[in-house]
């Protein structure tokens, strides 16, 4: 302690990263059961119970809004704004209020906006679910969000912008662009809560997809790129493995992944040229997806046994095995000819969860464990309970996936299949019949998935409850003398 | 000389140039589409010349307000694609002319359910009732959540109008004046365009109610019936015996 | 001027050729340009170590050292 320096803790806005953080394990947790709830009450429909306001259709977009807005987007704001903090080596712009601004205004915004979903208020628009005036709030804490992080890169004291940064800033303007366009409605009226979109039919389908999918490659891909750029080498020790590939594909995948939205569309009423278009990106954009994934694997090489001995590592490399798997999986999918059969199944479902699960939530956990502890400044409560959380959250995903595969290949197979006089072999209900079986597994994969996260609320309780009882006995000590 | 760093060292350039590579795909799929010619077909009635596709009448369109506000497109698309399977099970393929009115689209992305697009007249008032209240009683094996309250709750129509304006400023040509009901009697004719009148709105709804009971609640308007009307038009509007079979392949 | 380019760009069948090769060269810029010079690329590689200069400030404890909470 004989150094003079001023402590993170007080150089740095370390309360808002708090409070971001604690905010993201808690919408996990309510964004996940939701998601159990509902994947089980599509194995036993029992469950709807007959009350309207936990039924399917209106408890989904409860599950999807919380995980990805409540979860992923509270998950960013802290990381983005730690990363930004650590990286520029500068206080936080904006003072204690507009961090604060942010922080109230996201989680208010989504609690509205849950509680509207099961009350029945939505544009009917997945992923872009909430009404017009909860879409005002979001835009407005989001131009916040834009202008904290734009004047703190301004105000650094390093003369390089980190590629972590780079990721973070394109997902803040690709959001942006994306949650404007897409959620341009007309009200019924200035007190009522019910809106009509601006366009219609094909020009609805395009602008949303494009959107829906860009959702996925900037909220849940170049943003959580962003994360992997400086958690897996702090956590790791050392540099990451190639700067000039990052430059490569920041570039590429910022630019491409903006064309693929249409492969949403393929085979429907939309023009073939725009789906042709989308299909001939999806693959090319395999090239800056893996790019991203071998730059932070190979940031380990020759540091492997790492593997061994840090729980935190294996969510960061597991989180980058799924994200090239369901990179290679998702271009697949977007040729046509498979397109065809996967489209509208539960393939699509697990292609998802293979990204939201084995990616975007697994490099999230492993950099809360790597952040938590420093922004407490102490250690984690305890690295066995990092450990039976690895392996509920790998059986988890890997159950969910398989379970999918099989609901949405065998579905497809079955709703295509023909008998020798060209009748159809199936009727729709029975392969909903046969869908039970997976149906019911993917809800216990994702059982064991909520387990694990309750385990890190615990852990992480644990760990914050320690740091305040010793932050308490110096101050105690000197109080006696 | 350009070097990369100078990207790296300016937070404006950086932005710049990453909004450059972000909006490029966009605006190339997006804006042609509301351009290009063909990109929703023409489709009319080859002998009167009147467009087949018309808006929802105002009971259709509250209906449609209840299949959004239950989230029906999670588990249905309305969007058949032109494969044999398809064709079988539900009929031609959708057009883009379908969902013209749409806002908005409801093609959905899953079919945890099978497909709604041409579900209209293919089952009775009464069998929609039933499975909805209670799909099992009608499919044993089905998962579908069961919808009781839609038969018990008197359907709010007080605001039928402003939800019309509303569609009419998005390009929804409901009338207000004599010359766009006028109109509307041109491209749609005068049965059509009289319940596309937004001034009598709430007549209309009232009037169609009690003429299609789709609910069997002769002297009430339920959610129901605004349901079911909605559902019983789906896919009804183009009348594809008046066509070639493969007509329609010059607009794909 | 300016809307004829914008017309002749929004026209698909000049705008594909066109887009493609520009895209294509743009790409093979930078590759380049990241790839081609050993000094250059020495320089860019350098900026890895940015977000290991933030070493923790003395009293934070590092990964390094035993976790309190192994038990």
């Amino acid at each position: 302690m004989a150094h003079s320096a001023v402590a993170p803790s007080e150089q740095y806005n370390y309360e808002i990263v708090k409070k971001f953080a604690i905010a993201a394990i808690v919408w996990a947790l309510a964004g996940m059961t939701a998601g159990v709830y509902i994947a089980s009450e599509l194995a036993w429909p029992l469950l709807n119970f007959d009350i309207a306001q936990i039924t399917f259709g209106r408890l989904r977009p409860v599950h999807t809004s919380g995980v990805i807005f409540g979860f992923g987007g509270n998950a960013l704001f802290a990381t983005s704004y730690y990363v930004i903090q650590r990286t520029c080596q500068v206080r936080l712009a904006g003072g204690n209020f507009w961090p604060n601004f942010t922080f109230w205004g996201w989680n208010l915004s989504l609690v509205v906006a849950g509680i509207g979903y099961m009350f029945g208020v939505t544009q009917g628009r997945e992923y872009a679910e909430p009404e017009w005036y909860v879409d005002i709030a979001i835009a407005i804490v989001w131009v916040t969000y834009f202008f904290i992080f734009t004047l703190t890169l301004m105000r650094r004291n390093q003369p390089h912008i980190y590629v972590a940064n780079w990721f973070y800033m394109s997902f803040i303007l690709a959001t942006a662009l994306l949650h404007i366009f897409n959620n341009l409605t007309m009200p019924v009226s200035f007190f009522g809560t019910k809106s009509y979109s601006l366009f219609s039919g094909v020009q609805d389908a395009m602008t949303q997809w494009w959107y829906g999918h860009n959702a996925v490659g900037f909220f849940l891909t170049a943003a959580f790129l962003g994360m992997m750029y400086y958690f897996v080498p702090k956590q790791a020790g050392r540099p990451v493995y190639s700067y000039r590939l990052s430059i490569v594909h920041f570039w590429a995948l910022s630019f491409m992944y903006m064309w693929v939205g249409t492969h949403h569309l393929h085979w429907t009423a939309i023009p073939d040229w725009t789906s042709s278009l989308a299909a001939a990106f999806s693959i090319l954009l395999l090239m800056p997806s893996w790019g991203g994934m071998i730059n932070g694997i190979m940031t380990l090489s020759g540091a492997w046994d790492k593997l061994r001995t840090d729980p935190i590592m294996l969510f960061l490399i597991t989180s980058l095995s799924f994200y090239g798997m369901s990179t290679f999986e998702g271009p697949m999918m977007s040729l046509k000819s498979v397109n065809a059969l996967s489209h509208y199944t539960d393939w699509t479902v697990g292609h998802v969860h293979s990204g939201a699960l084995g990616w975007v939530a697994m490099v999230s956990i492993g950099s809360f464990y790597h952040m938590i502890p420093r922004l407490w400044n102490t250690t984690i409560y305890s690295i066995k309970l990092i450990y039976v959380h690895f392996f509920l959250a790998t059986i988890g995903t890997i159950l969910y996936i398989t379970a999918m595969w099989v609901s949405g290949i065998g579905q497809g197979l079955m709703l295509r299949a023909f008998d020798e006089f060209g009748n159809l072999s199936y009727s729709f209900i029975e392969t909903v019949a046969f869908m039970h079986g997976p149906l019911a597994a993917r809800a216990i994969g994702g059982m064991f998935f909520v387990t694990g996260m309750i385990v890190m609320a615990y852990n992480v309780y644990m760990t914050i409850a320690r740091a305040k009882q010793e932050d308490s006995v110096p101050v105690a000590a000197a109080a006696k003398a | 000389m350009f070097k990369h760093e100078s990207i790296e060292t300016n937070s404006g350039l950086l932005i710049v140039l990453t909004l450059v590579a972000i909006s490029i795909g966009g605006l190339v799929e997006i804006v042609p589409l509301h351009y290009i010619n063909g990109t929703v077909e023409k489709v009319q009635d080859p002998q009167t010349g009147l467009d087949m596709v018309r808006p929802y009448t105002p009971l259709e369109l509250r209906g449609r307000d209840i299949y959004i506000r239950e989230g029906c497109y999670t588990c249905h698309s309305q969007m058949i694609r032109p494969f044999r399977d398809e064709d079988l099970r539900y009929g031609h393929y959708s057009l883009a002319a379908e969902s013209k009115y749409d806002h908005p689209f409801q093609w959905g992305s899953k079919r945890t359910g099978p497909d709604l697009a041409r579900v209209g007249k293919k089952y009775s008032n009464e069998w929609h009732v039933q499975h909805l209240i209670a799909p099992r009683s009608v499919v044993p094996e089905s998962i579908m959540p069961n919808y009781p309250w839609l038969a018990e709750t008197e359907l709010a129509y007080d605001d039928i109008q402003d939800r019309m304006i509303a569609l009419k400023k998005v390009g929804v040509p409901y009338s207000l004046t004599q010359e766009e009901y006028q109109a509307n009697v041109k491209q749609f004719g005068e049965e059509v365009a009289k319940k596309l009148n937004i001034n009598a709105a709430e007549k209309t709804l009232v009037a169609d109610a009690a003429a299609g009971n789709f609910d069997g609640q002769a002297n009430r308007v339920t959610e129901m019936e605004a349901l079911v009307a909605y559902l019983q038009v789906l896919g009804t509007m183009v009348d594809f015996t008046k066509f070639d079979e493969d007509y329609f392949i010059q607009f794909r | 001027m300016l809307t004829n380019a914008w017309l002749w760009l929004i026209d698909l069948g000049n705008s594909k050729v066109l887009a493609l090769l520009i895209f294509f060269f743009t790409f093979l810029g930078i590759l380049f340009y990241v790839y081609g010079s050993r000094r250059r690329s020495e320089r860019l590689e350098s900026y890895r170590f940015l977000p290991l200069q933030d070493d923790d400030a003395p009293g934070v404890p590092h990964t390094e050292q035993q976790p309190k909470g192994e038990k």
